[in-house]
């Protein structure tokens, strides 16, 4: 059946009613995760709050492991996936300066809208910095362009690289992800004296 | 700890440990059952056994003959500049070459329609297009190019002029004497009676 535009069953016009739908869920449960205080961002950075590992290596093993059982049930046909081409050192240089930015600004891109959403001022000046960066990018681009598009890889997963099977790759990011919960957890008990789990 | 954490847990793991137990989904990558059906019912791709003559007299460089009989028949008569795929070896992996090629025309013929008919249905569902069948095969081939029957006299003009390029592709795969049926050269002139044309002087009302 799916993916619903390459195989069909939607035509592309649908692509931003879906992206609106799915930014709008997207936000809220950045909001609701606690993501738009960027004292929670931050503290995977300095050992004090790992929420953003945790939210995301979830949404990383649940999205993985459903994704798998959609394909299973012929729901999903995984070869017409779009799967972001790899550009090696480039992509290393970007994540590395992502980095910065974060643990900077105290924000990423998506959590400084959450963040002006419900009024942070210092996610305004955030994004300000964010459009001024873009710009900057832009204009300069035919600087960066051939650095920009080295290395290229294709789209190689890394059930292509290490040649195990995607199943036993989903087992294994779920065991490290719960791991990591746990220890996590152990961590934040020892650096915060006072610290209670979430209620759900 | 809190309880849901555990069951949270628990069930990530047994999910994440049931797609190691579930077997591998087989895929094939062929074409949809409907869109197969819907290309088996087109008689597009059929090609008569005259319009094949016609390609190879005319040297046509994108038509591919694909003789799918046994190599032992092929080896005693088969159409001109026509290669050799048993049905049997269609999907082996050396024969695949000589399918999906760019720009070419691929055209399945046996004896008859049935076998260059699996050939054809095969060959689609490997995914591969442009492919044709000879209507009627060799039979019908024999029938019409190499032996063509004279139509009767009060036959329409059509099928002299077909007897007549049957003839002369039989001159051209046999070698055989010129034979026409006479007829189209002694067409009478046809009288083309033209409208007359009315004068300004007897304009209307």
């Amino acid at each position: 059946m799916g993916p619903l535009i390459p195989n069909g069953i939607l035509t592309g016009n649908w692509d931003f009613v879906i992206a609106l739908l799915l930014g709008i869920a997207f936000g809220f449960v950045l909001e609701a995760s606690g993501f738009s205080s960027s004292r929670n961002l931050a503290g995977v950075f300095y050992g004090y709050n790992f929420v953003v590992l945790r939210v995301f290596f979830t949404a990383v093993i649940v999205a993985m492991v459903g994704l798998l059982y959609f394909d299973y049930f012929g729901w999903l046909e995984m070869d017409k996936i779009f799967i972001l081409p790899t550009y090696l050192t480039p992509m290393i240089t970007g994540s590395v300066i992502m980095g910065f930015g974060f643990i900077i600004g105290g924000f990423c891109p998506g959590t400084s809208y959450t963040a002006i959403a419900i009024g942070k001022l210092d996610a305004l000046v955030f994004t300000g910095g964010l459009f001024l960066g873009i710009f900057l990018f832009s204009e300069a681009f035919p600087l960066f362009q051939d650095f920009y598009y080295s290395g290229d890889m294709g789209s190689p997963t890394i059930t292509d690289m290490l040649g195990i099977s995607a199943q036993w790759i989903a087992f294994a990011f779920v065991v490290i992800a719960l791991a990591a919960f746990w220890i996590t957890w152990v961590i934040e008990k020892r650096v915060r004296k006072n610290i209670t789990p979430y209620k759900f | 700890m809190n309880k849901n954490y555990i069951i949270l847990t628990a069930l990530m793991i047994v999910l994440a440990g049931g797609l190691l137990i579930v077997p591998e989904r087989q895929k094939y990558q062929q074409i949809d059952p409907d869109e197969l059906l819907w290309e088996i019912i087109q008689p597009t791709r059929y090609v008569s056994t005259d319009k094949v003559a016609q390609l190879i007299i005319e040297g046509d460089p994108s038509l591919e003959l694909v003789d799918v009989r046994p190599a032992a028949d092929y080896e005693k008569f088969s159409l001109p500049k026509s290669i050799n795929i048993p049905l049997d070896s269609l999907l082996q992996e050396s024969y695949q070459d000589y399918l999906g090629i760019d720009g070419m025309k691929v055209l399945f013929f046996s004896n008859d329609d049935i076998k260059a008919d699996q050939a054809w249905v095969l060959a689609k569902r490997l995914g591969y297009d442009n492919i044709y069948v000879m209507k009627g095969g060799l039979n019908c081939w024999i029938r019409t190019v190499i032996q063509p029957k004279k139509p009767s006299t009060d036959s329409p003009s059509t099928e002299f002029a077909l007897y007549d390029f049957r003839k002369g592709a039989q001159m051209y795969f046999t070698g055989a004497k010129t034979e026409t049926s006479g007829k189209s050269s002694n067409k009478k002139a046809v009288k083309i009676q033209r409208k007359k044309k009315k004068t300004a002087a007897s304009g209307g009302c």
